[in-house]
């Protein structure tokens, strides 16, 4: 089992921790508990943080997403240790460790989370990245269960009428599969209702990710990445419109009391990629002592960024667009387009890029990514060499004369 | 009688070893490889024929191996060294099926079939994380010998965590931790955990069959010896001169070879 | 450098542009409709493994990224493609992807880039339909750049392309009963021309190799070589120095292209599309590994091969998150396997003989 959680003590520099943490904890806890109880009690299903997991909530599918899974064991520490138990078993230490964790699951059965259901179904979308396929491959081989994929063709310039059709076509050919695993039949009118709850889920996560253009921000990055896990994992379920409205209400509350995330907010940072998930405590007190708060990110954007052109009315179209136009899933101009974007919204000072090795859709492209916006915006900009969960691809102190740097600049 | 040899040309040591028609071994030397293969090997042949007792000619048929085995104009056959200490530490110990060679620039974990052949193999020669050269390097860093390692290790109550991936990063853990004084024997010991780790993951990879035999220069260092009987829950059979392994192997090729000639 | 990468290569294109008024495509691997390229007058030319040192490469891409990808952005970076009428990159993994786009919206290389978008596994009804109309919405975008298709000038060529495949299945069949005399060096250099060679070049070249090649093979022992591409071909030379032949490939360069099994179809949209969904499994076409497992098999045991050579780019994640399923399935058939990463034009180096030598020990 993982090693005991060390309590660390929060810098003096951060203001008052969320109600909100508390309420997102039991409704992850809940959810991870319930998990014990699913296998044999209703149809499992596997799934890709980008999936279009509305498709499957009519099946009343108990959906469990092993990147977030990933995260939470990168977070505990535990990411070397599973991914051990897979390099042991020929995968190599190059892949990315969220698929290295989950193979390493499979091998070993360890988790921080008690026990994981054993999926019926694997369901991914490639518009994250190629990498959850081959990873999902390896899985339905182990399992010898079905693989459903929704193919997402890369936007290297507009999306066109031909990949939106190829997509809602997919969507349609995949009810019947999903009729004969959870033997319950397909109802139109419930699939448009849950698509309006993830929408509406999504704007509201859009606003509770906009308070932080406030000055104060009265949230940090790192609340947010944890608080992401509802959109993800259980969105088109009311629990994560719910959980949302009440930390939405809490922000709006803080703006108005000018309430900060961290007591002395000098600078305000955007964060790209995905969180370096075992060092978001330390980092956290790292920038707070400094009086700098991260008050926007690509990764959170992501999952409010196209969610609003599902549409009820037009789900299957509408949902081929919301998730084939995601950040990954588009060409560079646009991601720097939206970068600068959120930059100007956020009134941020300068930029930290997480190069992550598991994740190459989001690294390949930053080098020349910081050049431009460092060209274009002036503003500081710093390439952090790391992962997502394999801390032995992560080291402290060639970090630190980076940051070190990056802080001079900003600073002076 | 006829004599059989057998010369290892490694990186950083180069052995050579005499056989008689019984395989027992006659006499053997290490010395260093330094700059040239072939000089290496004729001074590590010289010593090996003056242990022995014997004469150049005495000996029918010699047998190379190793990284330099290409530039050993005195062997009739070379043998990659996978094969070699396969051999060899079958001969040494008949009851093992995994062999663990960590050697200056590169470990090996060969899993050994009933007469001594290759069934499978995996080498980590990339990089020198889980290699001899890693434990040198330290070595040089806190100012022991290779030799003190690991008596220093088994001595340590406590260890330090050191990168077990990157001899780059592992290095610059070592430089902190000196800096804030940590015990020197808790580093070491942490050392040899990194050391462990990586070469146990290639371990386990190819799988544990039968019984575990070290040899190379690192097979000397208890240390290491120890936390891998830990990590594998194995006894390991370390004979008493574990560099000699592929040489040994090599002279035993000869001595098959020759046979099959004749 | 080896001969394949000689000075003559860029004679030859020259010379097809000015006598055949032909243009010039650089494209990245892998998977692309070649036939369709040919019928708008393109000559592709494949970007695999130009013999540049890497420099440049670093100021864009992490060291995590695979060779293959470095070079080619090295190649575009030094204004290798100075010839070039344009660039295609298909849509093979992720790091192809992003370099897409890295060059079409950052470098801006002065010339059209054209993308190519392939259905991956699980195929349905709905893979087929778009994979034609992918073709189709090609062809209309080249058509702007060079004029609109001719429909019979490509079933022509679709034939030539079915022509082409077809004496590569001849020559690999050849060599896997045991009836090919060339080294594997020279195959290897012979059929890589099809990555620069016009069909109506490469199809005599083929032939008169098939014929030529007829005879008793170097060496008994032979091996399946499973993985990206041949190179550095210095190990080709080793195999064949340690008297190890191929028997068959398992390469995305090479056997898995080419192996096309022949088809009737008429239309010669429907063709290509039947070409792309029946060729052999592919880790870019995110094919399932049951099949890939079946596949080398197949080959090993169509060619009496005694171990399969995985031949890894470093990094190449495709490759390698099939790789422990295929590697214990052939273990349980008693098939030895090695495993060898290399980075692409890299020297030979001591350690990698070694590896090689005693995979051949091993085996015999």
């Amino acid at each position: 089992m993982g090693k005991k959680r060390r309590l660390r003590k929060e810098s003096a520099s951060l203001g008052p921790p969320l109600t909100s943490n508390r309420s997102l904890k039991e409704l992850m806890a809940t959810h991870y508990l319930l998990s014990r109880y699913a296998q044999g009690a209703m149809p499992v299903a596997w799934v890709t943080s980008g999936a279009p997991v509305e498709i499957l909530r009519p099946f009343d599918f108990y959906t469990f997403y092993p990147e977030n899974h990933g995260a939470l064991c990168g977070a505990q520490k535990m990411g070397p240790e599973l991914c051990a138990e897979a390099e042991e078993h020929g995968y190599h230490q190059d892949l990315c460790s969220y698929a290295r964790i989950d193979l390493g699951h499979y091998f070993s059965g360890k988790t921080p989370v008690g026990r994981l259901p054993k999926p019926d179904l694997l369901f991914a979308a490639n518009n994250i990245c190629q990498t959850v396929v081959y990873w999902y491959k390896a899985l339905a081989e182990y399992w010898k269960i079905p693989l459903i994929l929704f193919d997402t063709p890369y936007n290297f310039g507009e999306i066109s009428e031909v990949d939106i059709s190829y997509m809602v076509r997919q969507l349609e050919e995949m009810i019947p599969l999903l009729e004969q695993i959870s033997k319950i039949r397909f109802r139109y009118k419930r699939f448009r209702k849950i698509v309006g709850i993830a929408r509406e889920a999504s704007l509201t996560w859009g606003e509770v990710l906009s308070t932080m253009k406030a000055r104060p921000s009265p949230m940090t990055i790192f609340d947010a990445f944890i608080h992401l896990a509802p959109i993800v994992s259980l969105r088109g379920l009311p629990a994560a419109l719910e959980h949302y409205q009440g930390l939405l209400a809490e922000l709006k509350d803080r703006v108005a009391q000018g309430v900060g995330a961290i007591k002395n907010e000098r600078w305000r940072l955007m964060w790209d990629n995905i969180a370096i998930w075992y060092k978001m405590r330390d980092f956290s007190n790292l920038f707070a002592e400094r009086g700098m708060n991260f008050v926007t990110a690509t990764y959170t954007n992501a999952w409010t960024e196209t969610i609003g052109y599902l549409d009820e009315t037009k789900p299957f179209e509408s949902m081929a667009k919301a998730y084939s136009l995601v950040i990954l899933n588009n060409n560079l101009d646009h991601r720097l387009q939206l970068m600068e974007r959120l930059i100007q919204e956020f009134q941020v000072d300068g930029l930290v890029i997480h190069s992550a090795r598991s994740c190459k859709p989001y690294s390949v492209g930053q080098y020349d990514l910081r050049r431009l916006i460092t060209e274009r915006l002036q503003i500081p900009t710093v390439v952090i060499e790391a992962d997502i969960t394999d801390s032995r691809a992560y080291s402290e102190e060639q970090a630190m004369v980076r940051l070190e740097a990056f802080f001079e600049t900003l600073e002076g | 009688m006829n004599y059989f040899g057998g010369i290892d040309v490694g990186a950083i040591s180069t052995e050579a070893v005499i056989i008689d028609e019984g395989d027992e071994i006659s006499g053997y030397s290490i010395v260093e490889t330094g700059a040239n293969s072939t000089d290496a090997a004729d001074e590590a042949f010289g010593k090996a024929l003056l242990a022995a007792g014997i004469h150049r000619d005495a000996v029918s048929f010699i047998g190379a191996t190793g990284y330099g085995r290409v530039s050993v104009p005195l062997a009739n056959k070379t043998v990659t060294e996978i094969s070699c200490h396969a051999l060899g530490a079958k001969y040494l110990f008949p009851d093992i099926g995994t062999v663990i060679d960590i050697g200056g620039q590169d470990s090996k974990v060969i899993c050994v079939g009933d007469s001594g052949k290759v069934l499978d193999f995996t080498m980590n020669d990339k990089c020198a994380a889980g290699t001899g050269r890693f434990l040198e390097v330290m070595a040089s860093k806190l100012r022991v010998s290779l030799e003190e390692m690991g008596g220093l290790s088994l001595h340590a109550k406590a260890e330090a965590h050191i990168s077990s991936v990157c001899t780059v990063f592992a290095e610059s853990e070592v430089v902190s931790l000196v800096a804030k004084n940590h015990p020197k024997e808790e580093i070491i010991k942490g050392l040899s955990r990194a050391i462990t780790n990586r070469v146990s993951g290639m371990v386990k990879a190819v799988g544990v069959y039968g019984e575990v035999t070290m040899s190379g220069g690192v097979a000397k260092n208890r240390g290491v010896v120890t936390l891998m009987e830990e990590q594998l829950g194995k006894p390991i059979r370390v004979y008493t001169e574990p560099q000699i392994v592929g040489a040994l192997g090599a002279a035993l090729f000869a001595r098959r070879q020759s046979r099959a000639v004749k | 450098m080896t001969e394949f990468h000689s000075p003559s290569r860029r004679e030859y294109l020259l010379k097809q542009r000015e006598v055949y008024g032909r243009h010039i495509f650089g494209v990245f691997p892998a998977q692309y409709p070649r036939e369709l390229l040919w019928t708008m007058n393109i000559l592709p030319v494949e970007i695999w493994d130009p013999p540049l040192d890497l420099s440049y490469a670093s100021a864009h891409l992490q060291s995590y990224i695979c060779s293959i990808v470095r070079l080619g952005l090295e190649f575009i970076v030094k204004g290798k493609g100075d010839i070039l009428d344009g660039f295609l990159f298909p849509h093979t993994c992720d790091s192809i992807q992003n370099l897409s786009s890295i060059v079409n919206n950052y470098l801006k290389p002065g010339k059209p880039c054209y993308f190519f978008y392939h259905p991956k596994w699980p195929y349905r009804e709905s893979s087929h339909r778009f994979y034609i109309e992918q073709l189709r919405d090609l062809a209309a975008q080249l058509g702007d750049q060079f004029g609109a298709l001719d429909y019979s000038r490509f079933k022509r060529y679709v034939e030539k392309g079915e022509k082409v495949t077809s004496v590569m299945r001849d020559l690999y069949s050849l060599r896997a009963s045991g009836g090919l005399s060339a080294s594997n060096g020279e195959f290897y250099r012979t059929i890589r021309q099809a990555e620069f060679l016009h069909p109506d070049d490469l199809i005599p070249l083929l032939e008169k190799f098939l014929e030529g090649s007829q005879g008793t093979p170097r060496s008994e022992t032979s091996v399946i070589l499973s993985g990206v591409l041949p190179n550095p071909s210095e190990i080709l030379a080793l195999l064949d120095e340690l008297k190890i032949r191929v028997g068959d490939d398992d390469l995305l360069a090479c056997g898995r292209r080419y192996l096309v099994p022949p088809n009737q179809t008429q239309d010669p949209f429907e063709s290509l599309a039947e070409r792309y969904f029946y060729m052999p499994p592919c880790t870019t076409r995110n094919s399932p590994i049951k099949e890939r497992l079946e596949h080398l098999i197949n080959k090993v045991e169509g060619s009496n091969a005694q171990g399969v050579i995985f031949w890894i780019v470093k990094f190449c994640e495709p490759e390698l998150f099939d790789m422990p399923h295929l590697i214990e399935g052939l273990k349980k058939k008693g098939l030895p396997t090695l495993v060898i990463d290399v980075e692409p034009n890299q020297e030979l180096t001591g350690q990698l003989t070694t590896r090689i030598e005693a995979f051949g020990e091993m085996i015999r």
